[in-house]
C-alpha cells in the first residue's frame, strides 16, 4: 500500500476525526478556538504538500525512493497537486471565517469543523481521480457532507429548507451520474477514464450508449458546477445555508466539478470531444446569460452572489471549450485549462473576502438584504474597502485578479472558436454578461456607499460601528493583499497553473 | 428464451424512467427520495448486468460502493427530513417556499 499517495487526505480526516475527540475534552467557550487548531494543521498540511514527490505513472508494487506510484484511479500529478493546494485554503479561510460565525451555530461547532474536513478530504480525492469509481465516491463525500452542512442551523427554517431542496435534487444528480458511469461500463468496459479514449471497437449501439452515458455524467457534474439546466438548487442553497458553508460551495464544491471535468474530456477520443464540445458551447452561453439576468433583480446578497457565482461558472466552461478542439493543437487545450485554473484561484480569494464580509455584517436570523450593507465605509473601512477589492475582482475589473483570469478565458475561447467558427454567438453572450455584471456588482457596491439605509420597518436604523476581531482583520487584510498583488503580479500564479496543465500538453 | 444483456438493460432504463418520474410528480418528501432510490438501483442494476455479462469485475464493485453511498444518504436525509418536520409538521415539497426572489 503506497500510504504517501493518500497522505493529505488520511490526514485531513485524521484531523477531523482528531477535533471531534478533542471536543470531548473541551469546556463549551473553548470549543470555536479547535477551529484555529484545524486550520493550523491545514497550513502545516500545505507546506507539507508542496514538498510531496510527484506520483510516476506505472504500477510497481515498490516505491523507489522519494518517489510515488500512482494507483490505478488515483494520481498525483502537478494537476492534482493544484487544486489540493487550492482546496486546502479555502478550508483554512473557511474555518477561520466558521471561529466568528460559531455563535450562531448553537451547537456541535466541533463537528462543523470535522465535517468541513471531510468535505475537503473529499475534494482534494476528487482532484486526484483518474477512474469513475474514484470520481462517484469523491464527489458523494463532498455533497453528502454538504448536505449536513448547509443544514446545519437547523432552527432556523431557510437552513432546513435549503437543505432538504439540495439533498433532493442533489440524490437526483447522483442517480444520473450513476447512471451514465454504468453505461459508459458497458460501452467500454472499464472504469478508467482512459478507456473513452481508445478508438471505438464496438458496434453503433455500444456507441449511442456511450454517448448517451457521457451526458449523463455530465449532467451530474454540471450539478456540481452549477451549469444551466442543473443550477435550480443555488439559488436557494446559497442564500439558506449558513455563511461559511455558502463561501465552501461556492469555492470548493464548484472547483472539484471543475478538476474532475477538466480530466474527463482530457481522455476524450475526438468524436466524444467534437460532442462533449458542442453541448458544453451551448451550457456555457445558456449560463453566463441565465446567471446574468437573474443577478439583475435580486436583493439578497447571498443569493445574488449566487447567481453571479452561475454566470462565472459559464465563463469557467469557455475554458473547457479549448480543450475540446482537437485542430486547435495540445497547446490550445492547455491554454484553456491555465485560464481555468488561474480563474479559479482568484475567484477562491475574492468569494472568500465577500464571505467573510458578510459573516460579519449580518446579524443572526436576519436576511442578508443588500441594505445592511448601507454606510458600511463609515461602520468599518476596513469591510468596506475588502468587500470593494472583492467585487471588483469578481467583476473583472483591471487591475485586480480577476480581470486576467477572466480575459485568459475570454481569449482562449476565442482562439477555439476560431478553429471552428459559427459560434459567434458564444461570444456575444459572454460579453453580454460581462456587461450585465457589470450593473449588479455595482449594485452592492452602490449599497456600500449610497445605499438608503435599512428596510426594516420604514425606520432607518443606524447601526453601531463593526469591531472585528484580530483574525478576521488578518484574513481580510490578506484576501485583499492577494487580489492586488496577484492582479499586478500575476507571473508566480500563471507560473504554478502552467506547471499545473504540463499534462494537458 | 435467451436472455441477454439488452433485457437488463430495458428493465433498468424503466426503473430509472420509474423512479425520475416518482422525483418529478410525486410531492411528498419521503415519495420522492423512494424515487432517489429506484433511480440509484436501476443503475446498479445496469452495472451488474454488464459486470456480468463482459466478466469483468470492475462494475460489481461500483455496486458495493454504490450501495454503501446510498445507505449514507438515506441515512442523512431522513435525519434532515425528520428535523424538518419537528420543525413545520409536514413532509411535503410545495411547503418549502419561505425564499422567494
Amino acid at each position: 500500500m503506497n500510504w504517501m499517495l493518500y497522505s493529505l487526505e488520511i490526514v485531513m480526516v485524521l484531523t477531523g476525526l482528531g477535533i471531534l475527540l478533542l471536543d470531548l475534552g473541551t469546556p463549551a467557550r473553548g470549543k470555536r478556538d479547535l477551529g484555529y487548531l484545524g486550520a493550523f494543521l491545514l497550513g502545516l498540511l500545505l507546506l507539507q504538500s508542496v514538498f510531496l514527490p510527484e506520483a510516476q505513472e506505472g504500477f510497481s508494487l515498490m516505491s523507489s525512493g522519494n518517489s510515488i506510484t500512482a494507483a490505478p484511479g488515483y494520481t498525483l500529478d502537478p494537476f492534482a497537486r493544484y487544486f489540493k493546494h487550492l482546496f486546502i485554503l479555502a478550508a483554512i479561510l473557511v474555518l477561520l471565517m466558521t471561529v466568528d460565525f460559531a455563535d450562531r451555530l448553537r451547537h456541535g461547532v466541533s463537528e462543523f469543523f470535522a465535517l468541513v474536513l471531510f468535505a475537503l478530504a473529499g475534494m482534494s480525492a476528487a482532484a486526484s481521480a483518474t477512474n469513475f469509481i474514484t470520481l462517484f465516491v469523491s464527489i458523494e463525500l463532498i455533497t453528502v457532507t454538504f448536505y449536513v452542512l448547509t443544514s446545519f442551523q437547523r432552527d432556523q427554517f431557510r437552513s432546513l429548507e435549503a437543505g432538504v431542496k439540495y439533498l433532493i435534487l442533489g440524490a437526483a444528480a447522483s442517480a444520473v451520474l450513476v447512471y451514465g458511469i454504468a453505461l459508459i461500463y458497458g460501452a467500454t468496459g472499464s472504469m478508467d477514464f482512459a478507456a473513452l479514449g481508445k478508438e471505438s471497437t464496438g458496434t453503433a449501439a455500444q456507441d449511442y450508449i456511450l454517448q448517451l452515458g457521457l451526458l449523463l455524467v455530465m449532467a451530474g457534474l454540471g450539478f456540481k458546477i452549477a451549469a444551466f439546466p442543473f443550477q435550480i438548487w443555488v439559488p436557494d442553497v446559497y442564500q439558506g445555508a449558513p455563511a461559511p458553508v455558502t463561501a465552501f460551495l461556492a469555492v470548493g464544491s464548484k472547483a472539484a466539478g471543475f478538476a474532475l471535468l477538466m480530466r474527463l474530456c482530457h481522455h476524450l477520443r475526438p468524436d466524444l470531444q467534437a460532442l462533449a464540445g458542442t453541448v458544453l458551447a451551448v451550457l456555457a452561453g445558456l449560463t453566463i446569460l441565465y446567471g446574468s439576468l437573474c443577478a439583475l433583480r435580486q436583493r439578497n446578497l447571498k443569493r445574488l452572489l449566487g447567481y453571479a457565482g452561475i454566470a462565472s461558472a459559464g465563463y469557467l466552461l469557455l475554458g473547457l471549450l479549448a480543450l475540446n478542439t482537437r485542430q486547435g493543437g495540445p497547446t490550445a487545450s492547455a491554454d484553456g485549462c491555465h485560464a481555468m485554473l488561474f480563474y479559479l484561484a482568484g475567484y477562491l480569494f475574492a468569494v472568500m473576502a465577500a464571505f467573510t464580509v458578510i459573516c460579519h455584517v449580518s446579524r443572526d436570523g436576519e436576511d442578508e438584504d443588500l441594505s445592511i450593507l448601507t454606510g458600511l465605509h463609515q461602520r468599518s473601512p476596513l469591510l468596506a474597502t475588502v468587500l470593494t477589492l472583492s467585487i471588483i475582482s469578481m467583476a473583472g475589473i483591471p487591475p485586480l485578479v480577476g480581470f486576467l483570469g477572466k480575459f485568459l478565458l475570454l481569449q482562449s475561447a476565442l482562439g477555439a472558436l476560431a478553429e471552428r467558427g459559427a459560434h459567434l454567438w458564444l461570444i456575444i453572450a459572454a460579453l453580454a454578461g460581462v456587461v450585465i455584471s457589470l450593473y449588479y456588482y455595482f449594485g452592492i457596491l452602490r449599497a456600500i456607499y449610497w445605499g438608503n439605509g435599512i428596510r426594516t420597518d420604514e425606520v432607518v436604523e443606524t447601526r453601531p460601528p463593526i469591531i472585528l476581531p484580530p483574525t478576521a482583520r488578518l484574513t481580510l487584510i490578506a484576501c485583499a493583499l492577494i487580489l492586488v498583488l496577484l492582479g499586478i503580479f500575476p507571473e508566480p500564479l500563471l507560473d504554478l497553473s502552467s506547471r499545473a496543465v504540463e499534462l494537458f500538453r | 428464451m435467451d436472455i441477454g444483456v439488452h433485457h437488463y438493460l430495458i428493465v433498468s432504463a424503466v426503473l430509472f424512467c420509474i423512479g425520475l418520474l416518482g422525483v418529478l410528480i410525486r410531492r411528498g418528501l419521503i415519495e420522492m427520495y423512494m424515487g432517489l432510490e429506484l433511480m440509484l438501483n436501476a443503475a446498479n442494476l445496469a452495472l451488474v448486468a454488464f459486470s456480468r455479462f463482459q466478466n469483468n469485475l470492475e462494475g460489481q464493485l461500483m455496486v458495493f460502493f454504490t450501495i454503501t453511498v446510498a445507505a449514507a444518504e438515506v441515512a442523512v436525509g431522513l435525519a434532515l427530513i425528520v428535523a424538518l418536520y419537528r420543525k413545520r409538521k409536514t413532509t411535503d415539497a410545495t411547503d418549502l417556499t419561505s425564499m422567494k426572489l
